[in-house]
């Protein structure tokens, strides 16, 4: 009893406060994973999840997934996706941070505004542009009809390439929020002086651009675009509401794909290895990050 | 000099137009949802398209209250039933693990704050099956506390990391006074410091809220039954129903957007901190 109070008199309480949090997590989140694991080795469909003994299969469900050509398209689709929405994200937050970072009468109350996208739930964003997408009555066609740029309507969510670029649009509008604020955090660090003294020596504005905010941002850029890879790789909503993976899983990401074959195809064990190769890419990543993160606060 | 006033105040006002339009087109398709809500099917056909409904029209709102063969307002209350116990659940823990963290001096701290820094960026598909198979082991399929536990679980880590920076920049001098005084870690914690991280504690509030109100993976995975199944899995329910009587359809978005809506307009500042010092998209 003595020891325990010994134990917990000094900084080792601290274990106290942080033990509920912990072990819920280590609960819910921390065993998924491990169970998440070792079920992509096993054999699990809806015919042997109730038995109690689950049969080993090594590296199969991996070597199916593998062979059943929709697994590398689908990781391939994941990367285009992600590149693409995280490129238009980037440069129209910029260009948006660096708009309202001007000083004028409305910039505030509009840029604050425009966080709203970013709040409202994928499932609402997935069905707006679904319909705002739609052959008949949605209004891209509509709009590009009466300007007389397309004489019959296009088949957005109908044809592969289509598909995948009105999902990049859906989830770039969802982004860009993220990245403007992001950024402009990042902006309102930057001395003014010494913008002005750089204009005082003759530069010009592209000049200071590229020689003073640019460098200033770059710990900021650097994790508004390794935290925009993580979401971006992740999604899963968006393309759940919006296209389900077609046509013919011409926009199937791994997380759909996941959940497609756990929920829809009752293999579960392929689809908690697609999600581990998920996880394992994803993993990879966020350490990247976090060294970013420190060993830019070490340097600094 | 007024030649120079007058110019500054052109170059503002192009500013604010510019501004102005810029807005406009980004949010062109939350207004489009809310206008296509108030037409009828006729008028939402039409070519070219009307930016404003000639005829007002609420029955794809009113609809839903009379003869509700689909209940929004039933997967309303799920929604938020969920939503705000996840959000109670994330606070609770959160607290107390963020003070122990910011305040005390122990072992593997920084290892704990790396975790939940990991599992912030955690994918859901990671967890869906295996969480599936567990909650049905436990018989919590189909029982909304499915949906609460594993909202929770995105709130928690988000919840934790913005505490820890507010808990930590209080002074350690306020807490010994505080001792002095006669309070204990306790009495402090609950005294002297949740009240000056009180709107580190509104941040964290409004994120679980909303990232419960947000899901849809786990609310439709675990819940199979309609009647308990949040907004967002309604809105796919419906979709698959009504399949293209867009007027409804956006009516029930409108109606998922409100409370998101609402807390935008009371807590903008403390949405932009969260988002500033690391909030996730779920």
């Amino acid at each position: 009893m003595n020891r325990i109070r010994r134990f917990f008199k000094y900084g080792n309480i601290g274990y106290l406060f942080v033990l509920p949090a912990v072990v819920y997590m280590l609960l819910l989140v921390g065993y998924p994973i491990i169970s998440n694991f070792i079920l992509s080795f096993q054999d699990v469909t809806v015919m042997t999840l109730n038995r109690p003994l689950k049969a080993f299969v090594g590296f199969r469900n991996y070597r199916l997934l593998f062979g059943d050509g929709v697994l590398q398209p689908s990781i391939v689709n994941t990367f285009i996706f992600t590149v693409c929405c995280i490129v238009l994200q980037f440069v129209i937050g910029f260009a948006l941070a660096l708009f309202f970072n001007r000083d004028f009468t409305f910039a505030k109350p509009i840029r604050g505004m425009l966080m709203v996208p970013w709040m409202i739930p994928m499932t609402v964003t997935a069905l707006m542009f679904k319909f705002m997408f739609s052959s008949n009555v949605g209004i891209v066609n509509q709009f590009l009809q009466v300007c007389g740029l397309i004489g019959k309507p296009i088949e957005w969510l109908l044809q592969p390439r289509l598909a995948m670029l009105s999902l990049i649009i859906a989830n770039t509008w969802i982004g860009i929020p993220f990245n403007m604020i992001l950024i402009s955090t990042g902006l309102t660090t930057i001395p003014c002086e010494l913008k002005e003294a750089a204009s005082i020596d003759g530069a010009s504005s592209g000049q200071s651009f590229f020689k003073i905010t640019l460098p200033m941002l770059k710990p900021v850029i650097g994790s508004v675009l390794i935290l925009g890879f993580i979401y971006t790789f992740k999604v899963f909503d968006l393309v759940f509401v919006m296209t389900n993976g077609g046509p013919v899983n011409s926009t199937q990401l791994l997380s759909t794909y996941s959940y497609k074959l756990s929920f829809s195809l009752f293999k579960y064990s392929q689809g908690a290895a697609t999600a581990n190769i998920l996880f394992l890419i994803l993993f990879v990543v966020s350490i990247l990050y976090l060294k970013f993160v420190y060993d830019d606060k070490e340097t600094n | 000099m007024p030649d120079k006033k007058a110019s500054e105040n052109l170059k503002n006002t192009g500013y604010c137009i510019a501004a102005l339009l810029a807005f406009a087109f980004l949010m062109f398709p939350l207004y489009w949802m809310v206008v296509t809500s108030l037409k009828n099917e006729i008028e939402i056909f039409k070519v070219p398209p009307t930016l404003i409904p000639h005829v007002l029209n609420s029955t794809s709102y009113s609809a839903q209250l009379k003869h509700g063969d689909f209940n929004m307002f039933r997967s309303f209350k799920n929604s938020f039933v969920i939503s705000s116990c996840a959000m109670l659940i994330s606070l609770v823990l959160a607290l107390p693990a963020s003070y122990g963290i910011a305040r005390f001096r122990f072992k593997g701290k920084r290892f704990f704050i790396l975790s939940f820094l990991v599992t912030q960026m955690l994918p859901v598909s990671v967890l869906l099956t295996p969480m599936f198979i567990l909650f049905k082991n436990v018989h919590l399929l189909n029982n909304q506390f499915s949906a609460i536990l594993s909202d929770a679980t995105i709130g928690i880590p988000f919840a934790v990391l913005i505490l820890i920076g507010y808990f930590a920049s209080i002074p350690k001098e306020l807490e010994d006074a505080s001792r002095m005084d006669g309070c204990n870690r306790f009495s402090a914690f609950l005294l002297v410091f949740l009240p000056i991280a009180s709107p580190g504690v509104i941040v964290c509030m409004v994120f679980s809220f909303l990232y419960g109100w947000g899901d849809l993976a786990y609310g439709m995975t675990f819940l199979q039954d309609q009647t308990m199944r949040p907004i967002t899995a309604g809105i796919f329910n419906f979709m698959g129903q009504y399949g293209t009587k867009w007027s409804y359809l956006m009516a029930f978005a409108v109606v998922t957007i409100i409370p998101v809506v609402i807390i935008f307009v009371f807590m903008q500042k403390y949405i932009i901190s969260g988002l500033t010092s690391g909030a996730v998209k779920g």
